[in-house]
């Protein structure tokens, strides 16, 4: 098992540098020169030239990348061209932001996807099936900005301003600065609606899927064997069905983090959240080189680093499978 | 058919228990007095006749097209032009003249809606036509002919699953610049499609690697038959099902996909009227004007709904075994 998280852990390697490798090409094959942002409308052509040699931009890409890693390597992650400011404290300042978004969302997926998937599973051709799954259906059709505008409908301008729509106030202890509101209740209120609108699309792939695992599970032998030994309901659905149903839900909740980091995007655009998702988008509008490699680099660290959980999770849900 | 709780209640139900084997045959008393039996409908004549059985794929296919009757007669449909602005009437209500209201610009919010129908429609279809054209020939070369074929193609497709999809997309966006008409809806749908081709690649290949080891396949080589026309004529066929499966969810994924790109201010740019963008550009007043964001997103909904509804349905008849 340890060395299977090892050699795992390896492998994480070469898939960041591939991926940090191809933004890092993409990113300078989009016309436009970041200098000339820099510099504005009125830069001579010598400033240009100074710049860009500042900046190490007129160098061969591979060689750029390599400087990238290099320092990378000694905990330096650059720093912006635009701002001047150093990527990782920027970073560091809103990947709290968008940790407790994601982490609360998929909380919200979980609490309305298991009990809906169970009813509907035990429960299958009722009224309240038909409800979970057509509710379900309407989950995932709706994309996550409309239920954040719904949302902003009802919260913000339907009850009198009962939720902000906008602005951000951080979790105590999270605050970047000195001076920054942060109190619980207040990032609460503002959280809320954005994990909603961002939980709710996944809650509802996970009811479709774990339903439909549960239905399968459900009619097994095994599940039989427990009724029969006479076990009451409540061990059989949860220790026995649940558990074995949620093995390929769990895959998928790894498959979902690529979405979840684009619903983030979206959602905390919508919400004038200070959270990655809106770094990311505004570093890549404005071509700002540096901190879109802090991006992806962040990013492709998430994306690896949660499937390696999920198929560490299979061997909790399912103690017959090993990693050796 | 395998699945005993989806199957129609006047029809035999096939029996629980016994090995999984057992319980998968379906009890057919036609069979077992021969001469009773009807002559066996080719796979896809049952599925069209599965089809029509299940009211929520009707709905679905009946909503797609609805949409595509507005996306081809949005010239007519639309009383109004979608990108003509007109000053005097700014943030109308919706009325008799302007059913839906107007936007900051007094554009028509229905006939921009009409006209976003199509922008929506050729970008969710042609972008999948578009992966499926590319991702369909890799994973068949990739999962026929195996060996280092296919783990080229397959590392290939590997590095752009390797991406969050959204990363990539807006990536891919940002070094196309978005831009307005149809070079710009080419741009989208270019961007959406790369995103996708693995995902048929990989859908194919795995058909193909089960279906390459058939005694028919063996049989047609035996008899001479070439490798392209083995694939054409007999592989391409057998994988079909889950391919017009995926296709039909597809659509409903990258119209979500669109309009998030067009949300973002990175799909298709104005004047061309996306409902992405009409959404993103009427938040802003949001407050006094809701209906002006509630329209458009209730348009890319229903479009994706309709979609979704006719792919879970078309799902359930053709292949019964991807649920």
């Amino acid at each position: 098992m340890r060395t299977y998280i090892l050699r795992r852990l390896l492998q994480i390697v070469p898939t960041v540098l591939m991926i940090t490798f191809v933004v890092f090409v993409m990113m300078r094959s989009v016309p436009g020169d970041p200098v000339v942002a820099l510099l504005g409308d009125a830069y001579t052509e010598e400033d240009a030239i100074k710049a860009r040699d500042e900046y190490g931009l007129n160098k061969p890409i591979v060689v750029q990348y390599g400087i990238w890693l290099a320092k990378l390597v000694r905990g330096d992650w650059g720093v912006s061209i635009l701002t001047g400011r150093p990527v990782l404290q920027d970073v560091l300042i809103r990947l709290p932001v968008t940790l407790e978004l994601i982490v609360l969302s998929m909380a919200v997926a979980l609490i309305i996807a298991v009990p809906a998937a169970i009813i509907g599973a035990l429960r299958q051709n009722t009224w309240a099936d038909y409800m979970a799954t057509s509710v379900a259906m309407i989950g995932v059709s709706i994309p996550e900005f409309f239920i954040g505008i719904l949302l902003l409908l009802v919260f913000s301008i339907g009850l009198g301003g009962f939720l902000p729509s906008s602005g951000w106030i951080y979790l105590p202890g999270t605050c970047p600065t000195l001076v920054c509101g942060a109190s619980l209740w207040g990032n609460a209120q503002h959280v809320l609606m954005p994990a909603i609108a961002l939980g709710v699309g996944r809650a509802a792939i996970l009811t479709r899927l774990l339903r439909a695992s549960m239905l399968e599970v459900i009619r097994s032998e095994y599940v039989t064997t427990a009724r029969a030994k006479g076990l009451s309901e409540r061990p059989v659905v949860f220790k026995h069905a649940l558990k074995n149903a949620l093995i390929p839900t769990v895959t998928v909740m790894g498959l979902q983090i690529g979405f979840l980091i684009g619903g983030a995007i979206v959602v905390e655009t919508l919400f004038a959240m200070p959270g990655l998702g809106t770094f990311g988008i505004d570093a890549i509008i404005a071509r700002d080189y540096q901190q879109v490699q802090g991006f992806a680099l962040l990013t492709a660290l998430a994306f690896v680093i949660m499937n390696l959980a999920v198929d560490l999770t299979y061997t909790f849900l399912d103690p017959r499978i090993r990693y050796a | 058919m395998a699945n005993g709780g989806d199957a129609p209640r006047n029809r035999p139900q096939p029996i629980h228990g016994g090995s999984v084997g057992e319980a998968d045959l379906p009890l057919t008393p036609d069979v077992a007095w021969g001469g009773r039996a009807k002559p066996s409908a080719s796979p896809l004549v049952e599925g069209v006749r599965r089809l029509r059985r299940s009211s929520t794929a009707l709905i679905g296919a009946a909503i797609v097209l609805v949409l595509l009757v507005v996306a081809i007669f949005a010239d007519v449909l639309a009383p109004r032009s979608p990108i003509a602005s007109d000053q005097t009437h700014t943030f109308e209500r919706p009325s008799w003249d302007y059913p839906l209201g107007t936007d900051q610009l007094g554009r028509d919010m229905l006939s921009r809606i009409i006209h976003g129908t199509r922008i929506s429609l050729l970008v969710g279809v042609s972008s999948v036509l578009l992966a499926l054209f590319v991702g369909v020939p890799f994973g068949m070369i990739a999962g026929f002919y195996g060996g280092r074929v296919d783990s080229l193609i397959m590392r290939a497709m590997d590095l752009i699953l390797a991406f969050p999809i959204y990363l990539l997309a807006i990536i891919l966006m940002v070094i196309f610049t978005p831009t307005a008409g149809l070079i710009g809806t080419m741009k989208v749908t270019g961007a959406i499609a790369i995103v996708r081709i693995p995902i048929y690649a990989r859908l194919v290949r795995g058909s193909v690697l089960s279906i390459k080891e058939k005694e028919y396949i063996e049989a047609s080589r035996a008899l001479g038959v070439r490798d392209p026309w083995i694939l054409v004529r007999h592989v391409l066929p057998n994988c079909l099902a889950p391919i017009i499966v995926t296709t039909t969810l597809g659509i409903a994924t990258s119209i979500i996909v669109e309009a998030t790109l067009s949300f973002l201010g990175l799909g298709t740019q104005p004047p061309t009227p996306s409902w992405g963008w009409d959404l993103k550009a009427n938040v802003a007043f949001i407050q006094a004007n809701l209906w002006l964001s509630l329209f458009p997103g209730l348009a890319i909904f229903v479009t994706v709904l309709g979609f979704n509804l006719f792919g879970d349905g078309l799902r359930d008849a053709l292949d019964p075994r991807l649920k």
